[in-house]
């Protein structure tokens, strides 16, 4: 692995209150990739991006975080906004009684070159057409996947360099999936480094140039997805697939896994 | 054995308890050999908080005659509390009175409701209580030993009131604005009562509750009546909204109001002007009388609280205590509440700078009520009055 | 008679609007009622008084320096009260506001005493204009003006404005704005301030209609929080309609039904929609799914 990564995250540690939820953790994204993370529900993946995000106060405990070069642990969520770090939160989090527009505004609300403003609205609006016909429509009253669509376009109106999407295919229809992980590609393709944070392993490591997997609060596998995918434990305990059936079916419980 | 000492123990306390009792009650509650205690409630903070200028006004006298040397030997040391008007802290108040300080009197007092809640525990206590600052029958029925009531009745000072404007000035559609309590009731008891003997009803009859500060429909209602004279029986406030708000519709009648509202000063300021011309019941000397002991008070208020305003609710403070060092006085130097209650009770048409008061052995609510004479006055244009006739008795 | 009924009902009902919008403004952000509100704008109106009587400025300085104070008192409280809070409630932090009118209320009374005053604004609450027959008197015709301008200016500051919407943003998920690289606690202390801003202009009117004194402006939260109830307590233009409404339906209860109840009517109010419709009368708040 190359050690000029856009993004380095160096031995984090974070804590809820007295609670330890990521405990040690390294990770490094290269720029121009799309890398993921995976794990069960919480192994502590959001709280990951939160900490880099700077949205937990305090935090992290102990640990570097450095973007682009520069020490980015201890500040706030709006200098890294400005630094270029656009974060996706899980379950959409748009502005419920903004109209289209005005959580699309919201987005660039850091930067102070309309044109340049301009430009990334028309470039959204290429990615998500839909949300150009709902422009004048409370975000509320969209639906799932539109939300998804505006959460993301509306990440992308700050222009960032490393894009960071939380469960982007929580709670969407299968199709619905399937196109937005194809623009999260295009995204990709247009130059914006992506670090994403999945449950559903499949979709994931299928456009992903690395992958990381994290559990109770620890990274346990860190390689190419072809390498993950090929991986046991992975196979089993994220993509679902038995190596062996078992006739009364508790095989599941008897097999441990070998990181552990 | 045990039960016996036990039955010693309790002797010995219980007879303790009896031996205090019976060496204070040979003193005199609040009374030394160098000092009397007297205290006063009054809202320095709160929506009736002008009216708090009362209390301060009776320590300034209290000042005054500790400057002179006190009566009989004793000087005067006087207790102030702020009740926001709220009868719960009045109550609690008069309890500091009685078991905490131990005041020989309560001076004044300004509210009725206030007033109330304390009047029972005073005078179950025996504690003697001189001008409470309002004009209902309250204080005077029924009829109580240890309190004297100065401030003329409200209900007779409306019924006269009504007569003048009838009578004399010959108006015969009169309406009346009141605030909707007990203050308010009494003076529209009075101005009802005379209409009736003279055979004729009130044009309009409006109402203002304490907190309303809207009163563009009340002047409405009044304007529709096409009365020619208003009797207000309200507070400051109202009575500036209300000229306000009739002047705003083009109705002007003459007004008139009650002794309440008779700081002109005051009234001209936060009424821009629209004051003047009001006829007023005044029940104490004008500010600016020249009365020997007006002169006198204004020379040391000028020396003692040169900060506070020479206004009516002040010097009325005065006016509540005056009488109350007068049964002092005249109690002598042996003085307990009975010794002074018998004192009060000699006083017949005496004066201060309010009404002649006189007091009787109680046998009738009257005896307890001092003050039964106004007299009225109009308000000039540049706000001084124009005394339009002598002290009248209202109360028979 | 109905005429001026409605007339003054509207004047009225501008005052109570904009207090109401100076609550309910605080009431989207943080959900919490803010009780100071009314003694925030008598202590706002007493500075206004002070400034005049004392070095005699055209009103409309004294209305700015005004408005600069009740901009510092209200971040100043938001900074120094609320914002202290360790793991605040909705409810402790009301009952800081509760705590904070008290503060205020003891301090005017210290400061200014509790002798009624007028206060000189610069239009006559005596004249009135002739407008086809129906008399309007000045100050009510001024004050129906100042009110909707100002509700207009906070109407285009909200919708239009990259600060408006930012604290709309903020109003709706503090998180997302966040992440949006809003700073949220600086967006908070800037709505204490609007929100003390339009408040200081309904003391300074309702002053002007009637007296200046500490208690002034007692009855007019209440009704002013009636209005926003009635409004919704979170859409602007709802509380505007909400406290035109409740001015006139009040009038209109005095003037042909009984005034001793008048001041009631508002609080039937209350009762009545919290009953029948709590969104309030326009409201058409978006429920988050969860």
């Amino acid at each position: 692995m190359a050690t000029d990564g856009i993004l380095k995250v160096k031995n984090i540690e974070t804590l809820y209150g007295l609670i330890m939820a990521i405990r040690g953790v390294s990770l490094e994204v290269q720029e121009g990739q799309i890398v993921c993370i995976l794990g069960a529900n919480g192994a502590g993946k959001t709280t990951i991006l939160k900490t880099i995000m700077g949205l937990l106060e305090d935090q992290p405990d102990k640990g570097t975080i450095e973007f682009m070069g520069k020490r980015i642990d201890g500040k706030d969520a709006e200098e890294i906004v400005h630094l270029g770090i656009s974060y996706v939160p899980e379950g959409r989090e748009v502005f419920p009684e903004l109209s289209v527009e005005e959580n699309l505004k919201m987005g660039a609300y850091t930067r102070k070159d309309p044109k340049g403003v301009k430009e990334d609205y028309n470039r959204v609006i290429s990615h998500f057409p839909i949300l150009a016909e709902r422009k004048s429509q409370w975000a509320g009253t969209l639906s799932g996947g539109e939300q998804q669509m505006l959460a993301i376009g509306r990440a992308l109106m700050a222009r960032p360099k490393l894009l960071m999407l939380d469960e982007p295919s929580l709670g969407l229809s299968p199709i619905l999936v399937h196109e937005i992980f194809r623009i999260i590609k295009t995204i990709n393709g247009e130059g914006t480094t992506i670090l994403l944070v999945e449950q559903n392993a499949k979709m994931a490591l299928k456009i992903s140039d690395y992958g990381f997997v994290l559990e109770n609060g620890r990274i346990v596998a860190a390689n190419t997805p072809k390498i993950l995918l090929e991986d046991e434990d992975v196979k089993e305990f994220y993509l679902g697939i038995r190596s062996e059936e078992s006739v009364k079916g508790y095989q599941r419980w008897k097999r441990k896994k070998r990181w552990r | 054995m045990i039960k016996r000492v036990s039955v010693f123990l309790c002797v010995a306390i219980l007879s303790t308890f009896l031996l205090s009792t019976q060496s204070s009650a040979q003193k005199v509650r609040g009374v030394t050999d160098t000092e009397i205690l007297i205290g006063q409630w009054g809202p320095q903070t709160g929506p009736a908080a002008p009216w708090g200028a009362v209390a301060r006004g009776t320590d300034l006298l209290v000042k005054i005659i500790n400057e002179e040397g006190g009566i009989h030997g004793r000087k005067f040391k006087y207790f102030l509390r702020d009740d926001s008007y709220q009868p719960a802290k009045t109550k609690a108040i008069a309890k500091e009175f009685v078991e905490q300080i131990g005041v020989f009197a309560v001076v004044g007092g300004v509210g009725v409701a206030c007033g109330m809640t304390a009047r029972d525990y005073l005078m179950e206590n025996k504690v003697p209580w001189c001008g409470p600052v309002t004009g209902v029958y309250e204080w005077i029925t029924p009829i109580q030993k240890y309190l004297f009531a100065i401030y003329p009745l409200y209900d007779d000072e409306a019924f006269n009131l009504t007569g003048y404007l009838h009578e004399k000035l010959g108006y015969k559609k009169i309406a009346m604005f009141y605030q909707n309590d007990d203050y308010g009731k009494q003076g529209v008891m009075g101005v009802e009562r005379y209409l009736l003997k003279k055979k004729i009803s009130l044009v309009a009859k409006v109402s203002a509750e304490v907190t309303d500060r809207d009163l563009s429909t009340h002047a409405l209602k009044l304007k529709n009546s096409g009365a020619e004279a208003v009797i207000m029986w309200t507070m400051p406030t109202h009575a500036a909204l209300i000229l306000a708000e009739t002047a705003k519709i083009g109705f002007k009648p003459q007004w008139a109001t009650s002794n309440t509202l008779s700081d002109s000063a005051l009234m001209m300021q936060i009424t821009k002007g629209l004051w003047a011309g009001m006829i007023n019941s005044f029940f104490g000397e004008l500010p600016d009388s020249n009365h020997p002991l007006m002169v006198k008070y204004r020379e040391w208020h000028k020396k003692l609280a040169p900060q506070e305003r020479w206004g009516v609710f002040y010097y009325a403070g005065i006016i509540f205590a005056e009488p109350f060092f007068e049964g002092v006085r005249r109690a002598g130097r042996n003085l307990t509440p009975e010794t002074w209650i018998s004192a009060m009770e000699t006083l017949k048409n005496w004066q201060g700078i309010g009404p002649p008061i006189s007091y009787s052995k109680p046998n009738h609510p009257m005896d307890r009520q001092g003050g039964k004479h106004v007299f009225y006055g109009k308000v000039k244009p540049d706000g001084n009055i124009q005394r339009l006739t002598d002290w009248m008795q209202i109360t028979k | 008679m109905f005429g001026q009924l409605i007339v003054s009902g509207l004047a009225v009902g501008a005052c109570y609007a904009l207090l109401a919008l100076a609550m309910v403004i605080i009431y989207k952000t943080s959900e919490v009622l803010n009780f100071a509100q009314g003694e925030m704008a008598m202590v706002s109106t007493f500075v206004a008084f002070t400034i005049l009587d004392a070095y005699h400025v055209p009103f409309l300085w004294a209305a700015s320096l005004t408005f600069l104070f009740a901009i510092l008192l209200g971040i100043f409280f938001e900074i120094v009260f609320l914002r202290q809070a360790k793991d605040p409630t909705v409810l402790g932090l009301i009952i800081i506001t509760l705590g904070f009118e008290m503060i205020l209320m003891g301090f005017a009374g210290w400061k200014w005493g509790p002798d009624q005053r007028s206060f000189p604004f610069p239009v006559s609450n005596v004249e009135t204009y002739d407008i086809g027959g129906l008399l309007i008197s000045k100050i009510n015709f001024w004050t129906i003006v100042i009110s909707v301008v100002l509700m207009f200016i906070l109407f285009l500051f909200f919708r239009y404005t990259k600060l408006g919407i930012a604290m709309r943003a903020t109003q709706q998920n503090p998180l997302a704005a966040r992440v949006m690289g809003i700073r949220t606690k600086w967006i908070l202390s800037f709505t204490w301030a609007i929100s003390s801003i339009v408040g200081a202009a309904a003391g300074m009117l309702i002053a002007a209609l009637g007296v200046l004194d500490p208690p002034m402006m007692m009855d007019p939260l209440l009704k002013g929080f009636a209005s926003g109830v009635l409004g919704g307590m979170t859409s602007l233009p709802g509380t505007a309609v909400g406290g035109a409404i409740l001015g006139i339906i009040e009038n209109l209860f005095g003037g042909y039904i009984s005034l001793a109840f008048k001041s009631v009517v508002a609080f039937a109010i209350i009762v009545l929609v919290l009953c029948i419709k709590p969104s309030g009368l326009l409201a058409k708040h978006y429920v988050k799914k969860v």
